[in-house]
């Protein structure tokens, strides 16, 4: 096993907190391959060390002295509920790459807010491309549904012209991306 | 001791339950609204219903700066959309599971209604097909398409047992079409009678499983 320590984003995106397009670029390469390796450590078969099984064969002893028969169909139970309640590891979607592009002149600045980064509006920025106020950005997403709007100059939420949209909820509308 | 083995984890279910959505709503909305997701939430997972998209909305519109009474009602309206489209979901007949439900209620907020997420439920796709169906039908109400053309162009995809990847490339042919400058109604409709000759005639050369070598003529 590797010693080597992950970002502290990058544990928010194992933990299932954030998603990879919410890290930051320069986290991003960190952030998939902690996913190629948790969904590879998913698969493989895990070992149960001695000292486990040492703490194990402690406790089996121990149970040894109550009586089973009484506390058998009801630690079945429990152990089901508690199984059942765990929550299950989603399969790491596909990625796929998609550009954003925004013609906005006299905007200042410009980002991406959505489903993919918890609505967060200043977490995905686009870069302006020469003078003629056309702003870009280039994010790896799961496949699957997103909702998003440009927001620009921090307050104008905007939706995609190039996209279709859905009423918000709020009297807005949000873009809609079906990848 | 043996009513407190089986308790133990059903509370354990509503507190993981509480504890995972006021953790993926801190920071992000005000108390007032975290508590009613949280409430809201704790009783649609005990419903079967996806907590996620209330989540989504309420972060939503609190990133957006709307008004907390203005967010709830936001929220609110999201769990009985959910409802709904789960019931629908029942109506037709489908197992259902937190995605597809979830599908269901994006469905809907296109403009889709319980009648038509019905009838997608009732042609017998698998539940991931049918999850896609209804995340490509609601892309299509959203791009303007009529409920009719909707149901009867994504009804002939999944019938026709279709992969995936062919119905989410929909959105972007009926797009093509408009482009050339009918409505969306016929863009649909033609994709729709194209789908279903090609369920009477099989796929297209190169699609699908190539048809069984000929038998060779018998020698003279």
């Amino acid at each position: 096993m590797s010693e080597h320590e992950f970002h502290p984003l990058v544990k928010q995106l194992l933990d299932g907190d954030i998603t990879l397009a919410a890290l930051p670029p320069e986290l991003r390469a960190e952030g998939e391959e902690a996913l190629r390796l948790l969904a590879a450590v998913d698969r493989s078969v895990v070992s149960v060390p001695a000292v486990t099984w040492r703490v194990m064969a402690g406790l089996e002893r121990r149970r040894r002295r109550v009586r089973p028969w009484l506390l058998a169909p009801a630690l079945a139970l429990a152990a089901a509920l508690i199984l059942w309640i765990l929550p299950a590891k989603p399969a790491t979607p596909a990625l796929v790459t998609v550009r954003f592009v925004l013609v906005a002149p006299d905007a200042h600045d410009v980002s991406l807010a959505g489903t993919f980064n918890r609505w967060d509006a200043h977490a995905t920025p686009l870069v302006r491309s020469g003078p003629t106020g056309v702003w870009t950005a280039t994010l790896t997403l799961p496949a699957g549904q997103h909702q998003y709007a440009f927001v620009v100059d921090g307050v104008r939420w905007v939706p995609d012209p190039g996209a279709p949209a859905v009423d918000d909820g709020f009297g807005r509308r949000n873009s809609v991306l079906t990848l | 001791m043996i009513v407190s083995l089986l308790v133990i984890p059903l509370t354990l279910l509503g507190m993981q339950q509480q504890d995972s959505i006021a953790a993926r709503l801190a920071g992000r909305v005000s108390p007032d609204i975290a508590t009613l997701v949280e409430r809201l939430g704790t009783a649609a997972s005990a419903r079967g219903l996806p907590v996620d998209p209330l989540i989504q909305k309420a972060i939503e519109g609190s990133a957006k700066g709307v008004p907390s009474e203005r967010v709830v009602t936001a929220v609110s309206w999201v769990a009985m959309q959910l409802d709904t489209a789960a019931a629908a979901l029942r109506e037709g007949g489908v197992v259902t599971d937190t995605l597809v439900i979830a599908a269901g209620e994006f469905a809907i907020s296109a403009g889709l209604s319980n009648h038509d997420i019905t009838a997608l439920a009732r042609t017998g796709a698998s539940v991931a097909a049918l999850t896609v169906g209804l995340r490509v039908a609601g892309t299509l109400g959203a791009m303007g398409v009529p409920s009719a053309e909707n149901i009867g162009l994504i009804s002939a995809k999944l019938r026709s047992g279709q992969p995936a990847g062919d119905l989410l490339s929909v959105p972007a042919r009926v797009q093509a079409e408009i482009s050339r400058g009918v409505t969306p109604a016929q863009a649909a409709a033609g994709l729709e009678r194209a789908a279903a000759a090609q369920a009477r005639h099989g796929p297209p050369p190169g699609r699908g499983n190539p048809p069984p070598h000929p038998t060779p003529p018998p020698h003279p």
